[in-house]
Parts: C-alpha cells; structure tokens; sequence
C-alpha cells in the first residue's frame, strides 16, 4: 500500500487541467440546454414531463456503461467489451430468476458473472501486458460468440414475471422519475465521488496521466489498472440488469454497437483516450446530450440516417474543439 | 411525388368497397408504427403501404425506426405513448423483448397491432405464412423442374436458421418440392445470415466443396441472390439451375426476372399489402372489434410473366398493382406455425 | 527509382534486432496456418481441393485490399474504423455511375474517388484537428453509414448489364480469379513501397518516432494523411469488386469489415502504437482467418464460432508476442 504517495502529479499542470475541466463542464450543460432548447422549440411533442423524464430512463442505460468505460479510459486503458457484457450478465440475471424465484439470486449472478468477466479483461491487459483494445475486442467477439452459442440464438424470457424485476427497468419513482434513471444517477454519481474525493481516484488519474510518474512514486500501477477494469465490467452490468428489465429477458442481440455508443458519449464529455484526463459527470453530460438528440429527432419523425449523421457530426466536432482548446492552454 | 399519388388513386378507386366499410367506423387520428429496421426495402415497402393506407382514410402515420436495437424500441414505445398516439403497430426487433412494452401499452391503454412476429400477451398480429409460402413455391419449384431440369433435383438453401419464420419457408419449400419430385435431396442447408454478402460468402464455401447442385432456395431475395452470386463466382454454367427467391422485398428480383436468367419463380411476400392490411387492423383495434389473432397477409409465387402483373416495373422503382394485389385470397390458417417446429 | 539501394545505416541497425523479431513472428503465423491446413485437409476431405483453395483465396482478397492500406496506416499509429461503412457507400457510387453514364472507366474512377475522399476527411480531422483517429473514424462510420441512406434507401440494381464489369469479380485469368490479381499486384507494389522506397521509410519513421522524424524535415502530418488517402482509395477498389460480386450496390454491406481488417493486420504482427508492421504478415493473418472462417463452414460447424475463434486468436497471437517480445528485452 502506497497511500501516502498521492502528491505525485506535478501541482500547476494539475491546475491548469482542473480549469479545463470545469470549462469544459460548463460547456457541456450549455450544450444541452440548448439541445434540449432547440427540440423544445422545433417539436410540439418533446417538452412535455412525460417526454423528459423518458428520455433519463432511456439513457440509464448508457449512463451506466459510459461510466465505466471512462474510468478505465481516465486510467490509460480502453474497455470496449461492454457491448456484449450486457448480453451476457442477462443471461444467468434471467436463467437463475426462472429457477429460483429469487430476483437477489438472480443480481448476484449477473454480477458475478460482470465481475469474472472484468477480471478476465484486466488480468489479460494488465498482467499479461496484451494491449487492452486486442484484448476488449477479443472479449468482445468471444463473449457475443458465446451467448449466441448457449442461446441458439433465441431469447430467455422472463417466466416468473416478479413485479420488483418489471419496476427496476420500467417503473417510476412517485409515478414521475423512471427508476432506471434513479439506479443509473446513483451508479454515476458514486462513481464520480471516487474518481474526485477519494486516494483511489487521484491515483487513476496519475496513472493515466503519466504510468511511468506514478510507478516511480510508488503506486501500484496494475493493482488500480485492473480495478478500473473491473468497475468498469460492473458498472456495465448494471446497465445490463436494467436492460434486462426493459425487454423482459435475455436478448441475445441486446446491446450491439453499445461499445461503440458508450465510447463516443465519453469522448464527447470529454474524456481522453490518452488516459488521465475528464470525469464521470462529464461522461454522463455526453450521454445525456447523445439522448436528447437521438429522442429529439425521433419526436421529428427524422428518419435513422439522420441521427446516424449528426451524431457523427457532432462527436468530431466536439473532440475538434476540445483539442483546440487543449492546444491553446 | 405524382407517382405515389398515381398509386393512391389507384389504391383508393380499387378498395372502394373496404373504404366504405371503414368509413362508417371512427378512424383514429394518428397511428405510430415501431419499425424494426427501416433501412431495408422490405420495411420501406410495408411503410409505403401503410402510409397509402392511412392517407385514404385520412390518419395521420408517423414512424420511429428502432434500427435494429432492441432498447431503441422500447424507447419509441414510450416515445409514442408520451404523443398520445392512438395506435401502436410494432415489428419486434425481437419477440421475447417485446412482452413488457405491450404490458405497458396496456396499462396506457393504447392498443397494440404486431406486424410479422407475434409476442407473448399480445391482442392480434398480422403476417403472412411462411410454411405454406415457401411449401407453394416449391411445389411451382417442382413442376418447373419437372419440365426443364436435368437429372434428380438437388437444392442448396441458403437459410436463415436464426429465426423460425425463415426456417419455416426453407422446411415448406422442401416439402413442396418434394410433392412434385419426391426424390429431391437437400445437398446444402446454409446459415447465409440474410443478407447479400454473407450469403454470398457461404455458398461460395459450399459450392466450392460441391457445386453438383440445380436449385438455389433463399429464405429471402438477399438470400437467394447471394447464392445466384457466388455461383456465377465460381464461374458454373447458368443454364441447369433454378433459383428461388423469397419476398419480392425490393427491385432486386425484378431486375434479376427481366434477364430472363435462371430466377425464375419468386414467393412474393408483397410488404406493401402488408402495410396496408396492418393499418386496416389499427382502425379496427381502436374500435375495439374482435380480431382473430393472427390475421393472414397473402403471398403468391410469381414467374417472370405474372410478376408484372402485381408490379409496374421501370428498372428504377416499382408501384404495386392494388387491384391485382387485393384479389389473392389469404388463407384463414396456415399450414404450419412457429409452434410446430 | 534510384531510392531501391538507399539503405541508411539507421534502417540496418534497426533491422538486425527488429527485423529478427519480425521474422519470428513470421515463422510463427507460418506454422499456425501450416497446423490449420494440415488439420482441415485431415479433418474434411473436401477442404484441400483447387475449388476450396480458389474460393479460399476468392473470398480474402477483398479484405486483403483494404489490409495493405490498414497496413501502412497503423504503422504511421493512426487506425481507421470507417473502412466497412465507406467500402458499402462507395459500392453504392460505383453502381449509380455506370448505371448513369455506361462508362466502367468512370465508375470505377468514382469509387475510388469517393473511397479516397472518405480517406482525406479522415486524415484532415484527425492530422488538421487533431482528433484521435479511432474517435474520428468512428464519427466517420456513423456519418457514411447514415449517409448512404441518404443517398439511396436501396440497393443500387446494375442497369448497365456491362459484361466487362461482372469479369471484375467473377472472372478468371487462367485458373486464378480476377480479385486474387488485383489483391496479389496490391500487395507487391505495398511491399515494395514499405520495404524499398522513401516513402515507406518516411512511414515507419512516422510511427515509430514522430518527434525525430518532425526534426528530420519530414512532416509526419502530411505522411499520414497520404497513408488515410491511400487506405481510401484502396477501399474504393474494395467497393469496385463488391459491387461486381453482388451485381448491386449495397448500403447494408460491409458490417464489421474493419473489424475483419484491423484483426488481419494486428494477427500479422503489425503494431498498434506505430512504427512496427509488414505486408507478408497481413497477407498472412488475412489467411489464417479466411481458412479458420472457411474450415467452420466446411466441417459444418455452428457458424457462431466464427465469431468465437478469431477472437481467440487475435488475444492468443498478441500473448505470444507479448511473450517473445518479453524475453528479448530481459
């Protein structure tokens, strides 16, 4: 244990980043104001209560992946296994259900088997040194490869139709806030205390910034490369669990493309593939953004392609910016 | 633009009697439709039918494509339910995930029409019949063989075993052949995946280990086209094969029939009376009629002579003949379902 | 050519260690596809014939096209995601041209126009606005992929009937199809240029130390935006031969050809962090993946494994190097 080491990172480059990453926030809720400003506006249908409160539940999920993919991004790696994560851990969530009865039984499998999966990813990128986005899209054609196998390639359905497991994905808080967005907002924002309150999160940071730096001042660098993966592996899986939920079984083409979603929604928050630089609550900004835009044309009747153009369009535009802004600092 | 209108007229003056009937009911003022993947010319064309559909009885359609993403469509479930749409049609991206959004439609009180897969708790469905789809075209496939093949007839479908709609037309057609040729041998099964490159990918694997084939099944028109593909490929001779396509989702088939090659019969699906049947089902729905739980879409095998009769075919876009299209009769069962499997 | 006999001494110094190493790999991928062939031909009769063989080779030239370009482009360390979404689109451009102007010539020129704009958009963003080429190209792929239905909501059909243009896919010279040419002259004239010229030392020396080769003159910038041109242009002659294979235009093709490539390249041993790569190793880790793809279909296994094995592989292949590459730096 190296705890007391943690005054590394060199101070005023520190400085400087943390103005950035608050400008940064500050321009991320500009933007959605205005997103969200700009459908008000444009379509009759999205400022409504029922809408908003929507669009939170559906982004949940994403929230929840996202969140972890960027801590393992913040930590120098990249994580892009998510999408098939989430078609697995809803297998054994609905398999043990069925048999048991038992929704507690049926979470502690989806985690376990999200856990074994994380440490799988992370002892091969860490500890065997494979480079890690080999190693995720390795895990991401095998782990999907596999649920294909053992489903045959059919949906589990939910049998036992418990009430609790329906309300997880589907219901709502007092009738008003879906309680998907309540589980994903509380993933988030445990996450983001971590990443900023704790030794922990300051050691991931370092790391990511500079591994060499933080080896030579004593950190563990693989002990916390690892435990990054293994967040992010269950953050995911409780993205999946709320997935599950939503469409009532075990769907083994859920979550396709999610990986690709997840990372874009990061990049857009801000977060850096070089490792050591954004936030959880920036992350959360770049999903909430995606999903506004992505409901906001739906509620235009804009066909497919469009959304598929613009969000294109409006990740390299925020990344451009984002390293114009880096450059000029 | 004027051609659709022309398609409208057409529609309008060839289903006067259905008209008259709908007229008396109350029509709903806007209907939402959760497509599975608007990106293919199969649901382009369901689309196209239900927006003729809806324009002649003066609703308002308004679609939100799920692409292919099983979350998406819950959420243009939810999407619709917040605009007060007054019917919902649905094509699941996937059945099992579909049960908690029709639990919820219900407890909205908005009502539900499946369109292709029916769904666990669901009220009706429209769709064809995949078995006696493909069971028709291959007893076509037969007769035709009959007369202009040489030698026992031997098939490569390339399938789709993924789903149980397409694994029922690929049984249907094998069966049917076999009313006409009973020695008829399934050399190849494929999995071509559905769509063009793979399909086209995997019968070049299999026609490479053995190419002593004559018919080429495809469970749909990328299917069955990937097949044709990867035959011409391998450089064999065009003049002993039959190819079957299944659908008639597009231009594709049409191209491939005015060359007069060795695509010679078609079980056309027609999406757009698809479409149209799905939207008559809607009105009805928001009636509150009694609807059977699965309504039947007509499909009919077509050769390169009849094909024209249903469409008006210019090498660049197709229009549907309603008035030949509304004179099939679609059977009250099928042959076999899903269940039998 | 006078550059042929312009071997720096710092090229040969790096070539008694690296260039060891790279041979290593090579032996290794050898004898991987050697065990693979051996195993297949003893497993399923039907696999070692000249129609297996001819279908093997017919069905990797595609992905080997697009390689050699994912090739040069991962060793100047810069990756691009958007080649499946643009090889579909630019399919698409090659159809609607010659269906519109009856010249193959003209559409083919399309094609790899487009291709080769895809590419130039891409090495501006990411060399001009700096932005991470997997962020960038992944931006890319959604934009081409939302694009082409912009462009057409169907398959482009041929209305041209040019018989000169189904040759392009389905023809032969002598025994051996027409796109095993085109992929095999490819593959050589990228060999030369990587191993022989200027320009591919400049590529290396792009990825292995951009600093040194910025202080050298070179313009690193300038080098890999050629290198996302030419993976373009090289996706147009992609687009060309599929187009002529399905005798369409198709905007659905193309799912999950980067993934296809970018495994082809790193399975032959070329460096995702840049300045590490070779053309035999490519053309070897496109074939072993084509054969293992080949061999589940002919020993009719379920085809889910083709999605399981290369996975398999690619994670194993970079152990093995991790291994190697272990031992010679202790």
């Amino acid at each position: 244990m190296q705890q007391s080491a943690d005054t590394a990172a060199p101070a005023p480059a520190r400085k400087a980043d943390h103005r950035l990453f608050r400008g940064n926030l500050v321009a991320l809720v500009v933007s959605l104001a205005l997103v969200i400003g700009f459908f008000a506006l444009a379509t009759e249908h999205f400022w409504s209560l029922r809408n908003i409160t929507n669009v939170l539940g559906q982004a949940s999920i994403l929230m929840c992946l996202t969140a972890g993919v960027a801590i393992v991004f913040i930590s120098g790696e990249v994580d892009i296994s998510v999408g098939s994560l989430v078609a697995a851990i809803a297998i054994p969530l609905i398999v043990i259900m069925n048999a048991t009865g038992s929704l507690a039984l049926g979470l502690g499998g989806a985690l376990a088997l999200g856990l074994l999966i994380g440490v799988v990813n992370g002892y091969l990128s860490v500890y065997l040194k494979i480079n890690s986005l080999i190693v995720t899209l390795g895990t991401l054609f095998i782990i999907r490869g596999l649920v294909y196998l053992y489903t045959g390639k059919r949906a589990i359905a939910d049998t036992v139709y418990l009430e609790s497991f329906f309300q997880l994905g589907n219901g709502r808080l007092w009738g008003l806030i879906p309680y998907p967005a309540l589980v994903a907002f509380a993933l988030v924002g445990g996450l983001a205390v971590l990443m900023t309150q704790t030794r922990f999160g300051r050691k991931v940071y370092a790391v990511g910034g500079n591994a060499e730096v933080a080896r030579l001042a004593g950190y563990n660098v693989r002990r916390i490369k690892f435990t990054c993966f293994v967040i992010s592996s269950l953050a995911a899986t409780v993205g999946g669990i709320l997935l599950a939920s939503r469409l009532g079984s075990a769907v083994h083409v859920a979550g396709l493309n999610y990986e690709f979603q997840a990372v874009a929604a990061a990049v857009l928050g801000g977060v850096s593939l070089a490792g050591g630089i954004g936030g959880l609550i920036g992350s959360a900004l770049g999903v909430l953004i995606l999903a506004f835009v992505s409901n906001g044309l739906g509620m235009m009747s804009a066909p497919t392609e469009w959304q598929l153009v613009i969000t294109g369009a409006i990740i390299i535009a925020a990344v451009a910016l984002d390293s114009a802004k880096r450059e000029r600092a | 633009m004027h051609k659709s209108m022309k398609t409208l007229l057409i529609a309008a003056a060839s289903t006067v009697a259905m008209v008259a009937t709908t007229m008396a009911q109350e029509t709903p003022k806007t209907v939402g439709y959760i497509v599975n993947y608007a990106t293919h010319e199969w649901y382009q064309n369901v689309i196209g039918g239900m927006q003729d559909r809806a324009a002649e009885l003066g609703i308002e359609l308004e679609v939100i494509d799920a692409n292919l993403d099983i979350a998406k469509q819950v959420s243009a479930a939810e999407d619709f339910m917040a605009r007060n749409v007054d019917v919902m049609i649905i094509t699941p991206v996937n059945e099992e995930g579909a049960v908690p959004i029709l639990r919820r439609a219900k407890a909205a009180g908005v009502p539900v029409v499946l369109e292709g897969n029916p769904v666990v708790g669901m009220d009706t469905l429209v769709a064809i019949c995949d078995y006696d789809t493909g069971y028709n075209a291959g007893v076509e496939a037969g007769k035709w063989a009959k007369e202009n093949l040489e030698g026992p007839v031997r098939v490569m479908n390339v399938g789709l075993p993924l789903l149980s709609a397409t694994v029922l037309r690929s049984n249907g057609f094998m069966d049917g052949i076999r009313t006409e040729m009973p020695d008829a041998e399934l050399v190849h099964d494929l999995d071509g995946g559905g769509n063009p490159d793979r399909a086209q990918e995997v019968s070049a694997a299999a026609l490479a280990a053995d190419s002593d084939i004559n018919v080429i099944y495809g469970i749909n028109d990328s299917s069955a086209l990937g097949g044709l593909q990867a035959w011409r490929a391998a450089g064999l001779p065009e003049d002993n094969l039959l190819v079957v396509g299944t659908g008639g989702e597009g231009l594709a088939f049409l191209n491939e029939m005015a060359k007069d090659g060795p695509l010679q019969l078609e079980a056309a699906m027609f999406p757009e009376k698809v479409g149209f049947t799905s939207m008559d089902a809607a009105v009805a729905m928001f009636n509150g009629e009694d609807l059977p739980e699965h309504i039947v879409s007509p499909t009919h095998t077509l050769t390169p002579e009849t094909a024209l009769e249903f469409y008006d075919f210019d090498g660049e876009s197709r229009q549907i003949n309603w008035e030949r299209v509304n004179e099939l009769e679609a059977p009250d069962q099928c042959m076999k379902y899903a269940s039998d499997l | 050519m006078s550059v042929t006999s312009d071997q720096s001494p710092t090229r040969q110094a790096r070539g008694l260690s690296l260039g060891g190493l790279l041979r290593n790999e090579q032996i290794f991928l050898i004898i991987l596809l050697a065990v693979l062939i051996v195993g297949l031909s003893l497993a399923a009769p039907r696999f070692m014939t000249a129609e297996n063989a001819t279908a093997i080779l017919h069905q990797s030239a595609m992905v080997l096209i697009v390689a050699v370009g994912m090739t040069m482009l991962l060793i100047t360390a810069e990756v691009d995601i958007s080649v499946g979404a643009s090889l579909a689109f630019a399919s698409c451009v090659v159809m609607d041209v010659i269906n519109t102007t009856s010249s193959l010539t003209l559409g083919i020129l399309a094609g790899l126009a487009f291709g080769g704009g895809v590419g130039l958009f891409n090495g501006l963003v990411v060399t001009r606005l700096k932005v991470n080429s997997l962020i960038a190209t992944i931006a890319t792929m959604m934009i081409l992929q939302g694009g082409v239905f912009l462009y057409t909501r169907e398959a482009v059909q041929n209305h041209h009937q040019i018989e000169a243009f189904s040759l392009i896919a389905t023809g032969y010279v002598g025994p051996v199809p027409v796109p095993v040419i085109i992929a095999a002259l490819l593959a050589v004239v990228f060999y030369v240029m990587l191993n022989y010229t200027l320009i591919g030392r400049r590529v290396f020396a792009v990825g292995s130390n951009p600093k040194a080769a910025r202080l050298s003159g070179l313009s690193p910038e300038t080098i890999k935006l050629v290198a996302f041109v030419v993976t373009g242009i090289l996706v147009g002659v992609a687009a060309t031969i599929l187009a002529s294979l399905l005798n369409a235009g198709q905007p659905t093709a193309g799912r999950g050809f980067e993934l296809i490539v970018i495994a082809a390249v790193l399975l032959g041993g070329t460096s995702l962090f840049g300045g590490k790569g070779t053309i035999a190793g490519t053309i070897l880790g496109v074939l072993i993946l084509k054969i293992i793809d080949n061999g589940i279909i002919i020993l009719r296994w379920n085809q889910d494994l083709q999605i399981i094995v290369p996975g398999v592989v690619i994670i194993l292949a970079m152990f093995l190097d991790q291994l190697r590459k272990g031992r010679t730096d202790g």
